[in-house]
């Protein structure tokens, strides 16, 4: 094991240097890749438990066995039964959701970075206060108000709601984004030709991309993810992938090797999502100020 | 190409008036240099005339028409910005085409003027890198490019050269005034650099304090400067001022606070002991063994082509520049004779020219 008194010998000169400091190097490498791997596993544990599981026969589903022989039968049931409309009602919620906050987010968030008004800190922390307060204290209105508008239980009135939710994330990260954008590109745009909208449209939200990309993200697990406001606003017609999922811990019993399947499916869009944008994620979240 | 009009133009933010009634008129292809210390309000009154400020008070005319209200967009200018601002997403040609595709050109058109600008200034094997793969000087190019591609009324520079190297300052100030002399586009170009304004402008405006505290050409800026400031700023190094009293008793003479007698040709009428500043450029002190102010030197700075002798004058530092090389050293007695012909003198209170 590399000991701190070797590499203080080492730096005095007390030690061979051709032979001292490779192997150091190499056992201090070895090390770190041991230990992430280590945490790696730690963190997918649960995961990759869940991937196996599905994958498992019925009858094997909570066997110690490491091997197995892989089947499809899990996913299979489930496309036989309601799970695939859900899996749909989510992708449609997600997508219109977090579409309608960028639709209004974005520009509510570019007028609050670049047009000097009167009140406009203020403007922007209430829109951020509507984010403080817990969902479960709308949940008794939202239920009521959904009832007599015809809301409830439609992909409309889910979507509605968590563009609700997202539009505060998405005018407080966007802000930051477009501040980080010199505005002499946007006079620049102005004096070759175009209005103030146009300028926005070809010059700054191009430019904005990568933080567009890790606020689209950002929007679309919150919408995925969501249990709660799924639970209580839908019944049949808009049931999203979570809620289904629970509808598998029946009164007979517990079909875990659907349960483990409809995880597994309701964790790829997220995965497929982040891996997409991972780069501009990790970029758009650490833009802000690095621009001159 | 047009005439620009600035008629008692002010500015103010809130309740700060930083332009305080500006007026200067710039003929149909001229070049002209608006140019003054930092805050002295010389790009916003710039930024006025792109339309990238509003005008709190007075008129701005381009070609005749009153643009106070028009949108940058519509008062057919071109601006070159300080920190270029290229559009990063786009290319060399895309950055230069883009006022030409959002006025409807022709993509075959705008290929055509493209490459000609790209011709012009040297960009051509650039057209397809993104502004980012290309160096200081290059993305000052294709700032330029982009506006010459337009072949707009006025052209604005806003301090486009204050983020380059010294050496390629040098190169592309001439370049940006042989681009003048070849396209004869009026030009209004804002620095903080005297020399580049002596040496690019037909006529300077020196701002100060958002207000203008002199308007000529170069030479007559530098020769007969109207105030205090204007002979202060315009010049490196700049000119000497000592403070006294103008005494006329057989002869003009001017006496140093520290006692020195100095000639002058002549002196205006009825100035018989009024306080004043005396002004003399550097080179037009000699360094000699008697007569003149005495002093003594504290640093010698020679450049090769000229020697710059610092010298302190009863407290005072007072330079000196030779075209000869000077043979003193720091600590040594001198005496600095002024030309009586190139002497300055300015009201010691309003600061105005007074000879």
């Amino acid at each position: 094991m590399t000991d701190i008194t070797d590499i203080i010998r080492f730096r005095s000169g007390n030690a061979p240097l051709a032979l001292r400091w490779p192997t150091q190097r190499f056992l201090v490498r070895v090390g770190l890749h041991v230990l992430v791997a280590v945490l790696a596993l730690m963190v997918l544990l649960p995961f990759l438990w869940l991937v196996q599981m599905s994958l498992r026969p019925e009858d094997e589903i909570f066997s110690d066995a490491v091997l197995f022989t892989p089947t499809l039968e899990n996913y299979r049931a489930l496309w036989q039964g309601n799970f695939a409309g859900s899996f749909l009602n989510s992708l449609a919620v997600s997508s219109l959701s977090t579409g309608l906050s960028l639709l209004l987010g974005v520009p509510a968030a570019y007028v609050l970075t670049r047009w000097r008004f009167k009140g406009r800190a203020r403007v922007a922390l209430w829109i951020l206060t509507t984010r403080m307060a817990p969902p479960i204290a709308f949940t008794i209105p939202f239920f009521l108000a959904y009832r007599v508008l015809g809301l409830q239980d439609t992909v409309w009135g889910l979507a509605l709601i968590y563009m609700t939710f997202n539009l505060s994330i998405v005018i407080w990260f966007m802000q930051t984004f477009f501040a980080a954008i010199p505005e002499s590109l946007e006079e620049a745009a102005w004096i070759d030709g175009c209005g103030v909208w146009r300028a926005f449209w070809l010059v700054t939200l191009p430019l904005a991309a990568p933080g567009l990309a890790a606020t689209a993200v950002f929007c679309f697990i919150f919408s995925w993810s969501d249990f709660f406001y799924a639970l209580i606003l839908t019944r049949t017609n808009a049931m999203t992938a979570p809620v289904a999922i629970v509808n598998f811990l029946q009164y007979e019993g517990w079909e875990w090797g659907k349960i483990a399947a409809s995880g597994t499916l309701v964790m790829l869009p997220v995965l497929i999502f982040t891996l997409l944008v991972r780069k501009y994620f990790v970029h758009g979240l650490t833009a802000g100020g690095l621009k001159d | 190409m047009a005439a620009v009009a600035i008629r008692q133009i002010r500015k103010s933010y809130g309740t700060t008036p930083v332009i305080h009634g500006v007026s200067v008129s710039i003929e149909d292809g001229e070049f002209v240099t608006l140019v003054g210390p930092s805050g002295c309000g010389k790009s916003t009154l710039l930024r006025m005339i792109a339309g990238l400020e509003d005008v709190t008070g007075g008129e701005i005319r381009i070609g005749g028409r009153i643009v106070n209200t028009v949108p940058p967009k519509d008062r057919d200018i071109a601006m070159v910005f300080q920190n270029y601002a290229l559009y990063p997403h786009m290319s060399v040609a895309e950055n230069m085409g883009f006022s030409l595709k959002l006025n409807g050109i022709p993509k075959s058109e705008i290929a055509v003027r493209v490459e000609r600008a790209a011709g012009i200034l040297g960009l051509s094997p650039l057209l397809g890198r993104l502004p980012r793969q290309l160096s200081g000087g290059q993305r000052q190019r294709v700032a330029m490019g982009r506006a010459i591609v337009r072949d707009p009324q006025v052209f604005l520079f806003d301090e486009p050269l204050s983020n380059l190297d010294a050496k390629l300052r040098v190169q592309m100030r001439t370049e940006i005034r042989q681009l003048h002399q070849r396209l004869g586009t009026t030009t209004v170009y804002v620095t903080h650099d005297q020399i580049e304004a002596m040496t690019m402008a037909d006529r300077i405006v020196v701002l100060h304090d958002g207000k203008v505290e002199q308007v000529g050409a170069p030479l007559e800026l530098y020769d007969r400067p109207a105030n205090l400031f204007v002979a202060g700023f315009i010049g490196s190094p700049a000119m000497n001022f000592l403070k006294g009293w103008i005494t006329v008793d057989g002869g003009a003479f001017f006496v140093t606070e520290s006692g020195a007698t100095l000639p002058l040709h002549s002196a205006p009428a009825g100035s018989d002991g009024r306080p004043a500043v005396y002004g003399i450029r550097p080179e037009h002190l000699s360094i000699g063994d008697a007569g003149g102010i005495a002093a003594e030197v504290s640093v010698v700075e020679p450049t090769g082509s000229e020697t710059q002798v610092f010298a302190h004058v009863g407290g005072q530092e007072v330079v000196a520049v030779s075209r000869e090389r000077v043979g003193v050293v720091p600590g040594q007695s001198i005496h600095l004779v002024p030309d009586p012909g190139a002497v300055h003198l300015f009201d010691a209170e309003t600061g105005g020219r007074v000879n």
